[in-house]
């Protein structure tokens, strides 16, 4: 092992640490440490001043490894990694000691132990980069072609988006035609055009753009690689294809209410897409018309709210009224979900319309009346107190989106999550809705949860951002935090595999012809869990491995020994 | 542990809450006992048991482990695996005389500036208490 | 015309803002970020956690506040405004004036120690008006960047001359009294806008007695008296006597819904509620909240398992009404209303319940310089005075200009996760737009 010239910069920072700890002494007392050759104090070490300082020592002296003792590296890390670089130093040779928020600016009133403290901050923070490594960022090459699962209103979206930044797009779709659920609706909430308005032009768009390939009929049946390296099978085409990023747009489907409200054994008991089917051929001549929202949602079976079928009630609602005036429509709901602008606009529009919204309580729920086929409703009107019985011709059942039925199985080959529901789950809830933890793999529209038209052409929107992004970018660069596998020490347990939220460590043969684990440090994360978990050391982190980390320990320890905390 | 009465505590924080965390209790210049040494890493699941039990037995009078509170990890699950590893190792501690205040695991977010100085106010009260009592007799 | 241009402007700094940002500088744009304030977070970084993960806000905003600020491709301008527009999109040629913080920016280590010495205290706006700052300050903790503001209009010496004690302590030397205000012009390809909301004054509804009854506050205000880093460090201290309270009543739709102020329906204020209710439960396990309610809007994913753990682990109790009347004097504001959800048999009669706080949850209003900015860039508004998407199905984030999308709640009140969805979506509205020689052209 080369010798190690260890250069230590301690900063004043004007007086926040200066006015505090005796930086002086502590620049002495770094001075002699071992394996340390150049040791000062900065006023400003992130300064211009500062970081010249450092670049000119680290030539000077010769120095391999650079310690800067000043504030937190959540803010300048890069900054004095860059400087190492500039100065032909690998960044990943420096390390940052907090002397600033974990010391002088804690014990402000206690100048001679944080002085103190900060010497011991310091002689670990040289004994870790003792053992410090030259790393190289992994960049990993992204292929710029992307697969896009699901050829709804959705996925369509996505594909064009890509295509129409030159980047080449499969996209898959499992029925014989494109379009999705929005083919089988007939008017849109809430300017009541025609779904085919918003539909032909994408069908239109993907099948004439030359950089979108379409697969009708077809399915994906296996995926393997990582981000900017997929491959995937797909039904019916024989070669494998190579793709950077994957995106699901597979959507979700109406919940058929079997063995509820006389559904479907009754013929005038229908769903809301059932009867879209029918008012594409124009609105009947029906008198009395009751909506049951919240139809296996919001309740035992199903605890999520549908987001947009209040709308899907209401615009039913309203194109029949409209159609025939003097028919009395009802709503039972539980609550009106019409936020923002324009629902809330709708729904008064909606009650001045005539539309009857009655509010039910889902521990007495509305009967159905009538032997073969529904006659009159029955239901408790909670904003009256009584209950009150509601001539029904028509009975319309408001059920929510529900999860594919395949989306287990293509959650397993994705290796993505679903939640608890049955829908995709993302990467975080507020912050990263349309990414999933797993890199390169992408989600919109109903498959994460039900969104109606405007939500997800939005996401469809995002999850092409997404998926150019490494792709346009044409590499994925991976902090070198990451962690590695000593093969000759792999016992192929395999508790790291078990361990890792981000599916990134595999067991593959190994010469010896055991199987041992293997990172793919494109999916690393670098949280190091893998390596605590390891039984016997085989698993280490760069930057973090077992033995930087114990030095410092050592070092805290030997100095509390020989008297200096 | 050592004849100096002042203690020296190791605290392992986590790159996103807790070390940010006690960025803030910085920031907020909140005085707290100077005995502790902060080592980052980049999730409390980085922590492996045998690192705090060869702290405290290099004489480091207590060790404790600071995360992101459960459903918060940066990582997903990484500090469910450290809770399970901490109550192990607790129960072996104990089990071979070592007093249950000098290992402990806390959840910290990177707003709880407060927080952290109060744990590490505690805790450093603590041990230090048990310090105390451990110490020997008076001569004669 | 040509879509060469790879420069894009995104004008206010909050969440989306910066994840459009973001999302376009990895694309290879270069981004100006224009934020009026002298720091980018937005309303984000006043909240203190986050519905319905309960995350705690700022943990999560702050790694993309440094993301953005640290970015290569990023230009951050804060404290600037956008004073006028003129072009068309590929070659929009936009002035922003860059305010005078007189602090220079590449000096200042924002250590602080001007803060500690200036005599001058101001309302603090980040904190609603709930406590003092200095005229010398940084808007909160974790701004970004980290560099202090003198507010000119409050400071000594530009009111009366005199003071200058900020300047003895700055070992930078980076007070600037005599800093002016600098005007750039830019030329961008397309424009993102992002700027945000504001809170609705209540005290125009006097029923409800803002300002005038002890003890009622607003949405807001409770959510900085709850956060661990706002004025009171998360004790929430009832304004009169500074005790925690036992009952704490929420009123939602204030100004919402109402054709008297605004018809529309704000959204986000039901699961706003519940977090504070949940959050006022975590603080203090006795403490027994109320929400008065008209829809429980609780749409998004995982919301109504968020409500449901609400009532059943916190005990909230949700009651269908909209309150008629707040009264009080003796610090106990008394709440007036009827239910109406009614059980068989039940009686009907007008209510009262005596809390000890009221918590009124206000409309939420497009941001005071929307109208503005609107006219600056010959934007449309709607009849609610948020940009005016014409396409809201196929072109949710296009306005009425091409080359000008909008994102967040300045297009239509939205939650976090859809204003971050939308400011990804603008960015790649934006990515196939500005595609030099693209031959297909119908975007």
């Amino acid at each position: 092992m080369p010798r190690r010239r260890i250069g230590v910069f301690v900063c004043h920072c004007g007086n926040n640490i200066g006015g505090v700890v005796r930086v002086p002494e502590v620049v002495e007392y770094a001075r002699r440490l071992p394996n340390v050759v150049y040791a000062e104090g900065s006023l400003y070490a992130c300064s211009e001043e500062g970081l010249s300082s450092i670049r000119e020592k680290i030539t000077a002296y010769g120095l391999n490894r650079v310690v800067v003792a000043s504030c937190t590296p959540r803010t300048h890390e890069t900054l004095f990694r860059n400087a190492c670089e500039e100065a032909g130093l690998n960044r990943y040779l420096f390390e940052f000691v907090n002397i600033r928020e974990h010391c002088s600016w804690i014990h402000m009133r206690a100048p001679d132990q944080a002085t103190e403290k900060a010497k011991s901050l310091i002689k670990m923070g040289v004994a870790k980069s003792y053992h410090l490594e030259p790393q190289e960022e992994l960049e990993s090459e992204v292929y710029p072609e992307a697969l896009v699962i699901g050829a709804g209103v959705t996925g369509m979206t996505a594909a064009l988006n890509l295509a129409h930044q030159g980047l080449k797009v499969h996209l898959v779709e499992r029925e014989k035609e494109l379009g999705g659920l929005l083919s089988e609706v007939n008017k849109l909430f809430p300017t009541h055009r025609d779904a085919k308005e918003i539909l032909d032009p994408l069908v239109e768009g993907v099948k004439n753009h030359s950089l979108v390939t379409i697969y009708l009929g077809s399915e994906v049946e296996g995926v393997e690689g990582f981000i900017g390296n997929f491959k995937v099978r797909i039904t019916k085409v024989e070669e494998e294809i190579k793709v950077g990023t994957i995106i699901v747009a597979t959507g979700a489907r109406e919940l058929k209410p079997i063995g509820q409200y006389g559904y479907p054994a009754m013929a005038n008991v229908l769903t809301q897409l059932e009867l879209e089917e029918r008012l594409k051929e124009g609105v009947d001549e029906w008198q009395s018309v009751v909506m049951i929202n919240c139809v296996g949602a919001r309740g035992a079976d199903r605890s999520y709210c549908g987001r947009f079928c209040c709308h899907t009630a209401m615009k039913n609602a309203i194109l029949i009224k409209e159609g025939n005036p003097a028919a009395k429509i009802y709503i039972l709901h539980q609550d009106v979900m019409a936020s923002g602008v324009e629902a809330e606009r709708y729904y008064r529009g909606a009650m001045e319309l005539g539309v009857r919204f009655i509010r039910y309580d889902p521990t007495n729920p509305p009967q159905i009346l009538g032997e073969r086929q529904a006659e009159e409703i029955k239901v408790y009107h909670a904003l009256i107190g009584r209950e009150v019985i509601l001539p029904a011709q028509l009975v319309v059942l408001t059920t929510p989106l529900v999860p594919q039925a395949d989306n287990e199985r293509l959650s397993k080959m994705l290796k993505v999550p679903l939640g608890s529901e049955g829908f995709f789950l993302e990467a975080h809830l507020k912050l990263r809705p349309v990414e999933f933890a797993t890199d390169g793999v992408y989600l919109c529209g109903s498959a994460r949860h039900p969104s109606d038209i405007r939500e997800s052409v939005s996401q469809a929107y995002a999850a092409s951002a997404k998926a150019a992004i490494p792709m346009r970018e044409g590499v994925v660069r991976v902090e070198a935090i990451t962690a590695f596998s000593q093969e000759r020490l792999c016992n192929g347990c395999g508790n790291c595999l078990l361990v890792c939220p981000f599916g990134a460590v595999e067991l593959k043969d190994c010469e010896r012809g055991a199987q041992v684990a293997w990172v793919s440090v494109a999916q690393c994360k670098g949280c190091g869990c893998c390596v605590a978990a390891c039984p016997n050391g085989a698993m280490q982190q760069r930057g973090f491995s077992d033995q930087q980390l114990m030095i410092m320990i050592e070092a805290l320890a030997e100095g509390v020994s020989s008297g200096l905390r | 542990m050592v004849s100096d009465k002042e203690p020296t505590i190791l605290v392992f924080a986590c790159n996103w809450c807790s070390y940010a965390g006690a960025d803030l209790a910085g920031v907020s210049r909140l005085e707290m006992p100077p005995h502790c040494r902060v080592v980052r890493v980049m999730c409390s699941a980085r922590v492996r048991p045998e690192f705090v039990i060869a702290a405290l037995s290099r004489g480091l009078d207590g060790v404790v482990i600071l995360g992101c509170h459960p459903g918060d990890c940066h990582y997903s699950e990484g500090n469910h695996y450290t809770r399970r590893r901490a109550l192990l190792l607790k129960e072996l501690l104990e089990h071979v005389g070592i007093e249950p205040e000098r290992f402990q695991l806390r959840w910290i977010s990177a707003s709880e500036g407060a927080k952290f100085a109060q744990t590490i106010t505690e805790i450093t009260g603590e041990i230090e208490a048990l310090d105390r009592r451990r110490e020997p007799p008076p001569e004669g | 015309m040509t879509l060469n241009n790879q420069v894009v402007m995104v004008i206010g700094g909050g969440i989306a803002g910066i994840q459009a940002s973001i999302d376009l500088a990895n694309m290879g744009f270069q981004v100006h970020l224009v934020e009026r304030t002298p720091s980018i977070g937005g309303r984000m970084a006043q909240l203190d956690k986050t519905f319905p993960t309960n995350d705690c806000s700022i943990c999560i905003l702050a790694p993309k506040m440094i993301e953005c600020a640290g970015h290569k491709n990023i230009d951050l301008l804060t404290y600037s405004e956008v004073v006028e527009v003129e072009g068309q999109v590929g070659d929009f040629r936009v002035k922003v004036l860059k305010k005078p913080r007189f602090v220079d920016m590449s000096k200042c280590t924002g250590c602080g120690e001007c803060v500690e010495r200036c005599p001058r205290r101001v309302p603090n706006e980040f904190n609603l008006f709930l406590d003092k700052r200095k005229a010398i300050y940084l808007p909160f903790p974790q701004a970004v960047p980290r560099k202090m503001t003198i507010d000119a209009q409050n400071c000594l010496y530009f009111l009366k001359g005199r003071c200058r004690l900020c300047e003895e302590p700055c070992q930078a030397g980076a007070i600037e009294f005599e800093q002016e205000e600098e005007m750039v012009e830019l030329s961008v390809g397309a424009i993102i806008l992002a700027t945000g909301f504001d809170p609705y004054d209540v005290s125009a509804l006097k029923e409800y007695g803002y300002g005038e009854i002890e003890n009622v506050i607003t949405g807001l205000e409770f959510e900085r008296l709850i956060s661990a880093s706002g004025p009171t460090s998360g004790e929430l201290e009832r304004p009169s006597d500074k005790k925690p309270p036992q009952v704490i009543a929420f009123i939602q739709c204030v100004g919402s819904r109402d054709v008297n102020y605004n018809p529309y329906c704000s959204t986000v204020c039901c699961m706003h509620a519940t977090k504070e209710a949940i959050l006022a439960g975590e603080h203090y396990p006795d403490l027994r909240s109320f929400v008065f309610y008209t829809d429980l809007r609780a749409v998004g994913k995982r919301f109504q398992e968020y409500v449901t753990r609400a009532r059943e682990e916190y005990g909230v109790t949700y009651i269908r009404a909209r309150p008629g009347r707040v009264t009080g004097k003796n610090g106990h504001p008394i709440v007036w209303y009827e239910e109406t959800v009614f059980k068989e048999g039940e009686e009907r009669k007008v209510r009262k319940m005596e809390v000890d706080l009221v918590i009124l949850c206000p409309a939420l209003v497009p941001h005071r310089s929307q109208e503005e900015v609107a006219r600056k860039l010959g934007v449309e508004l709607d009849e609610a005075g948020f940009f005016r998407i014409p396409d809201r199905l196929s072109r949710p984030l296009d306005t009425s200009v091409e080359g000008i999308f909008a994102c967040g709640f300045c297009q239509g009140p939205q939650d976090i996760p859809d204003s971050v969805i939308q400011a990804s979506g603008a960015a790649a509205r934006v990515a196939e737009l500005l595609v030099p020689e693209r031959a297909d052209r119908d975007a």
